[in-house]
């Protein structure tokens, strides 16, 4: 447990001493910014339904477009960075089970996306002041992030352990993003129920939208708790076959 | 501490270790010689449990390093070839990280980085950023980060790449310090490194044990009949009184520069200097030069890992130079 956590501080801070974190967290505290005064503008329109306004803060496109980009490129440095340098050697040569190195990166990269949705809760607070908010559906939204982005993260870490090069982790999680994200979309195009309902299980633009609502739907929690452990799986297996090339 | 049996290490295109048997014993310090190549980082990520070996055992600790591998990983500290550290993480705090992840507790974690920062000389930039550092500092950290948790097996890939004289000389100074009480495997390609620090030398070629033992028994084993070299000024006919001194066998004589060369083979434990010296005022020869040549352990390092057969006095007599510069060296590191 000791190990684990000293991976997480490790790998949470190493975000802050690259010039990337920052710029990310100006990206998005911009975009979310830009979605903050767009719900002020909304309510200050006469007649607006109060309360009914702070959803859209999860379900915009922009929501996603950032997500898709903005997570492999937390993710692509985990594994790949210390392959190139070949500080690996000395992390499994650890007395430390790959399973926890990959946890404890994993954890660490969600820390620092989590740290990226923190000061968005000022917004929580500041429209709070001004409106009646109900707190369970924002609640239900930031479980929905923390669940997608663990998801979403799982996938790139897992990128990462494919090539030594960051830049080509980032666009393999990226690669790998896309169908997942988009394989629910298709449910619009489909006629058929049977196909409807079972895409409609991937759909995380509609799933989003109900956490919003504040419908905590187990399904959902299983089926990102379980995709998430088994792309952190497929990482740990890679991490061990991929010790034939160092 | 060591116990290594039958090791083969195959990878898909290539045997890189094949049948490797050592072992090495608390407050040993063994070097691991070989030509780049010769498969010595290859058998030591095995010892690590960084690559899993073919078939064959090794234990580090008394753990086997496959079945008991993360008690075989806490009894040792590694140091890989790549030297690598985290750039963006200052030296005292990837000590603690390092120490924290081989378990390290508490506040025993500021003791221990303490001691690695004043075992490796680190005092001076153990605030600055790994990034920062020259190229011997990083060695050293890297170092410190092996034995920081004070581990007592020690598996150190070519430690002293890199450094300047001065600091190599103060870290081969530590790292015997660190061998009275524990078991050190060094790799080296860099002789006199083993002559100096080395308490028993393990030879590596394409991925076989050639030669095992101290560096003076490998000397003696593979060192064949004495040779000393005369040169005297002028051309003189020394060939045939020198051949009837007692314990020489043979002379080959050469004329060059303006004076007489000769090369005396000698009968094993002979050592004819003085009669040459002595022959040589008797018949009014001024002498230039007279040595004994010494067989460094570079000689019996290039004779053991020589691809092509060479019978060992051809190739002497076919490397003049290598032979002269062997034995520089040879003097300027007395074992």
């Amino acid at each position: 447990m000791r190990k684990f956590l000293a991976i997480v501080g490790r790998e949470w801070r190493a975000y802050f001493f690259s010039p990337l974190a920052y710029v990310i967290l100006a990206a998005f505290l911009l975009m979310n910014g830009m979605i903050f005064s767009a719900i002020v503008a909304f309510l200050n329109t006469p007649g607006a339904p109060k309360g009914q306004a702070l959803p859209f803060l999860f379900t915009n496109t922009y929501f996603w477009i950032f997500n898709l980009f903005v997570v492999p490129i937390i993710t692509m440095r985990l594994f790949a960075e210390e392959r190139k340098s070949g500080t690996i050697e000395t992390l499994l040569t650890s007395p430390i089970s790959e399973t926890t190195v990959v946890l404890g990166k994993f954890t660490g990269a969600l820390g620092f996306f989590l740290t990226l949705w923190a000061p968005t809760l000022v917004y929580v607070l500041i429209l709070r002041s001004q409106t009646p908010i109900d707190l369970g559906p924002v609640a239900a939204g930031y479980l929905a992030i923390a669940l997608i982005g663990a998801y979403f993260l799982s996938i790139g870490t897992f990128a990462s352990t494919l090539t030594k090069n960051q830049i080509v982790a980032a666009i393999l999680g990226f690669a790998m993003l896309i169908p997942v994200f988009s394989a629910g979309l298709l449910e619009s195009l489909s006629n058929d129920p049977g196909k409807r309902d079972t895409l409609g299980y991937f759909n995380l633009w509609d799933h989003m939208e109900e956490f919003s609502r504040g419908v905590v739907d187990t399904r959902r929690i299983v089926y990102y708790l379980s995709a998430t452990a088994f792309f952190l799986f497929l990482t740990t297996v890679t991490l061990s076959a991929k010790k034939e090339t160092p | 501490m060591i116990e290594v049996e039958n090791l083969t290490k195959r990878f898909p295109t290539q045997v890189a270790v094949s049948d490797v048997s050592f072992s090495v014993r608390e407050g040993e310090i063994v070097g691991f010689l070989g030509p780049n190549g010769a498969g010595k980082t290859t058998a030591m990520r095995v010892l690590t449990g960084f690559l899993p070996p073919t078939s064959g055992t090794a234990r580090v600790a008394g753990y086997d390093v496959v079945t008991r591998s993360e008690e075989a990983r806490a009894s040792l500290g590694y140091l890989p070839e790549s030297a690598a550290l985290y750039p963006e993480m200052r030296v005292r705090e990837y000590l603690a990280y390092r120490a924290r992840l081989e378990g390290v507790r508490g506040a025993e974690v500021a003791r221990r980085v303490r001691q690695a920062i004043e075992n490796c000389l680190l005092e001076e930039v153990a605030d600055r950023k790994v990034d920062n550092l020259s190229k011997g500092f990083r060695q050293r950290a890297a170092l410190a980060g092996a034995l920081v948790h004070q581990p007592p097996v020690l598996i150190l890939d070519e430690p002293t790449v890199g450094l300047d004289p001065m600091q190599v000389i103060k870290i081969r100074e530590m790292i015997r310090l660190l061998g009275r009480e524990r078991a050190v495997l060094l790799s080296t390609h860099i002789l006199p490194e083993v002559d100096a620090v080395c308490d028993r030398v393990l030879i590596i070629d394409r991925g076989s044990i050639v030669a095992e033992g101290t560096a003076a028994e490998l000397r003696s084993r593979l060192a064949g009949s004495p040779i000393v070299r005369a040169s005297f000024a002028g051309s003189v006919e020394a060939r045939e009184p020198l051949a009837a001194l007692p314990g020489v066998t043979s002379v080959s004589e050469e004329a060059a520069d303006g004076e007489t060369r000769v090369r005396l083979e000698c009968a094993a434990g002979a050592d004819p200097r003085e009669d040459v010296f002595r022959t040589a005022v008797a018949r009014g020869w001024v002498l230039r030069e007279l040595v004994r040549e010494v067989v460094s352990l570079e000689d019996v390092f290039v004779r053991l890992t020589r691809h092509e057969e060479i019978a060992p006095e051809a190739a002497a007599l076919s490397r003049p130079e290598e032979a002269a510069a062997a034995e520089e060296q040879s003097m300027e590191n007395p074992s």
